[in-house]
């Protein structure tokens, strides 16, 4: 129906309505009035509770758990789809043909019905602060390093039951036939990590338009942490649906 | 040597059933022998999965084989456990039966695992009480050792000893099919199957099959030892086969939800693995196997036998049992086929990854199918009188 036929109509008025109609409006209007406002003073639920729902159920953690609190922030738009930052992973840990710790997939984003934007997304495991690879893993061969919260391997208790490749959401894992367990990124933890004093990663070394930027989460002075808590930058995670609380930011900067 | 003593009927076994055993342990061993190439030579080499689709055909009769095990000591415990006098006189060989498949479901996955001789050593000394696949393997195997003593107390004929383990074995192993649920929901990441009707359809699913299996074997193991049932056999059968169809009506409902989950989206939480089982390439999977033979065609004999015939109850049986097999293989394969990345508009990405099964899995399962069969003639063969007793 248009507005000019609405306006033809004879006003209903309000008598007629119910008084349980009146308090549910009435309630409806107050609560989005709460929200808005983002106070916990007129909000029926507690501005934790609403934070909790529009975070997807994770109430947003202040403090980091971990000291150093390894992360990484991929600055999307710079990406040239070079892969060095591939040969480096491959190289510095010994990676083997048949698998990969990081790649990079290339988008093709729908701006308009007719246009389409190209962006090159690198991607690996995104230590996540609820790794489903970690809960799953009868054996306890992955875990989350409790200092620095690095998601590690340890490929001598892995018995191959794939589990943890079934529960990343980020197809972050892969079996190395050469170790018989199950390989993955570790930060270069072992390699280049250990070698820089835990100040970089070998793709993010290699990477020659700065996209992968390794840092600290705990350390307000690094550059990672900078760029994420920039107010005015808008940040993302992968698949953040998947409840994992990732430490791989995306950005465009 | 007492069970032995107790037990033992090799005088009177027929040539033809130890050949029977002979050739079906042979292709066993046939089968099985392709599962220690796999262990040499590494999965990458003969397998199908991938780093996609991790999980294979493999798992599919490990689901089953723990399922319809599962199955059998809920049937086994009516007569056991709750004392139903009709269902007596199928206990030991159901017993037998639950035995068997348990161990064939945990040989099937031993020789999924690329590493399992780091099984025995750190599911113990480094385990994680957190992981449902550890829960579950320790259920399982827990469950094995309770079902061999219930086994040997019923062939001993230590009756109440017998109902003692079988009481823990039950409890056990309805344990681990809830595990077996929450094991699968866990992976919800991949677009697995986390709908809120899982528990109740897994149990569900188990007790058809246990059914179903009752009436296939019980059939089975009268042709194999040329007997003709007793009226108390035809009568346990015959409530068996009630207690099936009353289950393939609530597993048809079930599968009404899929059906309705496949076509609108609004009434899965996996829209995406849904509508490629329903009407995707799983789609003939689905409508013969999860709807044909699991449901309709089981349900079509009995009521048009009114469940009177044996023979027909086994056809049943066999029908349906096919059917579950083809419906966990697609429950196992299809919520992997969904793309990590497919809302994110990736170049190149295919819009669902593939699986075929290989040769080399594809022979292990066949050998796991038939060490049951072997298994199941020699249980005939060696354990004839705690059957009939």
């Amino acid at each position: 129906m248009k507005i000019k036929d609405l306006e033809k109509l004879d006003n209903e008025g309000v008598e007629n309505l119910s008084s349980k109609e009146r308090r549910r409006f009435l309630q409806f209007g107050l609560s989005i009035t709460g929200v808005f406002l983002g106070g916990s003073i007129l909000s029926l639920s507690s501005a934790r509770k609403v934070q909790a729902a529009l975070s997807g159920g994770n109430v947003p953690m202040t403090e980091f758990p971990y000291s150093p609190h390894y992360t990484m922030v991929i600055r999307e738009n710079h990406c040239i789809g070079c892969e060095l930052c591939l040969e480096a992973c491959r190289s510095t840990n010994k990676v083997p043909a048949h698998g990969y710790r990081t790649t990079i997939l290339e988008r093709s984003i729908p701006v308009t019905e007719e246009q389409r934007r190209r962006v090159f997304m690198p991607i690996l495991c995104n230590h996540c602060n609820h790794p489903p690879c970690v809960r799953v893993c009868p054996t306890r061969a992955t875990y989350k390093d409790e200092t620095n919260g690095i998601v590690r391997m340890n490929p001598d208790k892995c018995i191959g039951c794939k589990t943890c490749m079934a529960a990343c959401p980020y197809n972050a894992r892969y079996f190395n036939e050469a170790i018989r367990a199950i390989d993955k990124c570790n930060f270069c933890y072992d390699t280049k990590l250990k070698e820089s004093g835990g100040k970089i990663t070998a793709c993010a070394a290699a990477c020659p338009a700065n996209v992968r930027i390794f840092g600290d989460l705990s350390d307000p002075e690094s550059e990672a942490y900078k760029l994420i808590h920039a107010p005015e930058k808008v940040i993302w995670v992968l698949r953040p649906e998947t409840d994992t609380l990732p430490n791989v930011f995306y950005m465009n900067a | 040597m007492t069970i032995y003593d107790k037990t033992n009927t090799f005088p009177l076994v027929s040539m033809n059933r130890v050949l029977l055993f002979v050739g079906l342990a042979l292709i066993s061993g046939i089968g099985l022998s392709f599962g220690i190439h796999s262990l040499l030579v590494g999965h990458d080499h003969t397998f199908g999965t991938s780093r996609e689709v991790p999980w294979g055909i493999l798992v599919s009769p490990y689901v089953f084989f723990a399922c319809l095990s599962t199955g059998l000591c809920i049937v086994s415990s009516l007569g056991q456990v709750f004392a139903i006098e009709t269902f007596q006189p199928i206990v030991p060989r159901t017993v037998f039966l639950a035995l068997i498949t348990m161990a064939t479901g945990l040989m099937c996955i031993t020789l999924e695992l690329e590493s399992p001789w780091r099984v025995g050593s750190y599911a113990l000394l480094s385990p994680h009480q957190s992981s449902n696949i550890w829960w579950k393997t320790t259920i399982y195997s827990l469950y094995l050792i309770f079902m061999v003593f219930n086994f040997m107390s019923l062939a001993l004929q230590k009756k109440k000893r017998a109902k003692v383990f079988a009481i823990i074995a039950l409890v056990t192993v309805t344990m681990g099919n809830l595990n077996m649920n929450s094991d699968m929901e866990l992976l919800g990441a991949r677009g697995f199957w986390s709908e809120n009707y899982m528990p109740l359809y897994f149990l569900s699913l188990s007790t058809l099959t246990g059914c179903g299996a009752v009436l296939l074997f019980s059939w089975l193991g009268k042709a194999v030892s040329n007997q003709t049932p007793s009226i108390k056999d035809n009568e346990a059968l015959k409530a068996t086969g009630k207690l099936f169809m009353v289950l393939l009506l609530g597993i048809l409902y079930f599968t009404g939800v899929k059906v309705m989950g496949g076509f609108f989206p609004q009434f899965t939480k996996n829209p995406e693995a849904m509508a490629l089982l329903v009407q995707g390439s799983f789609a003939p999977n689905f409508w013969i196997g999860e709807v044909g033979l699991a449901v309709l065609l089981p349900l079509a004999l009995i009521l048009i036998t009114r469940g009177n015939n044996s023979t027909v109850l086994a056809l049943a049986g066999i029908s349906c049992l096919t059917g579950v097999f083809v419906l966990f293989y697609d429950l196992v394969i299809v919520g992997q086929l969904i793309p990590h990345y497919f809302q994110y508009h990736v170049v190149d990405l295919p819009q669902y990854y593939s699986y075929s099964p290989s040769l080399h899995e594809i022979m292990i399962t066949t050998g796991a199918i038939f060490f049951f069969l072997a298994a199941f003639v020699l249980g005939e063969i060696l354990f004839k009188k705690v059957y009939l007793s």
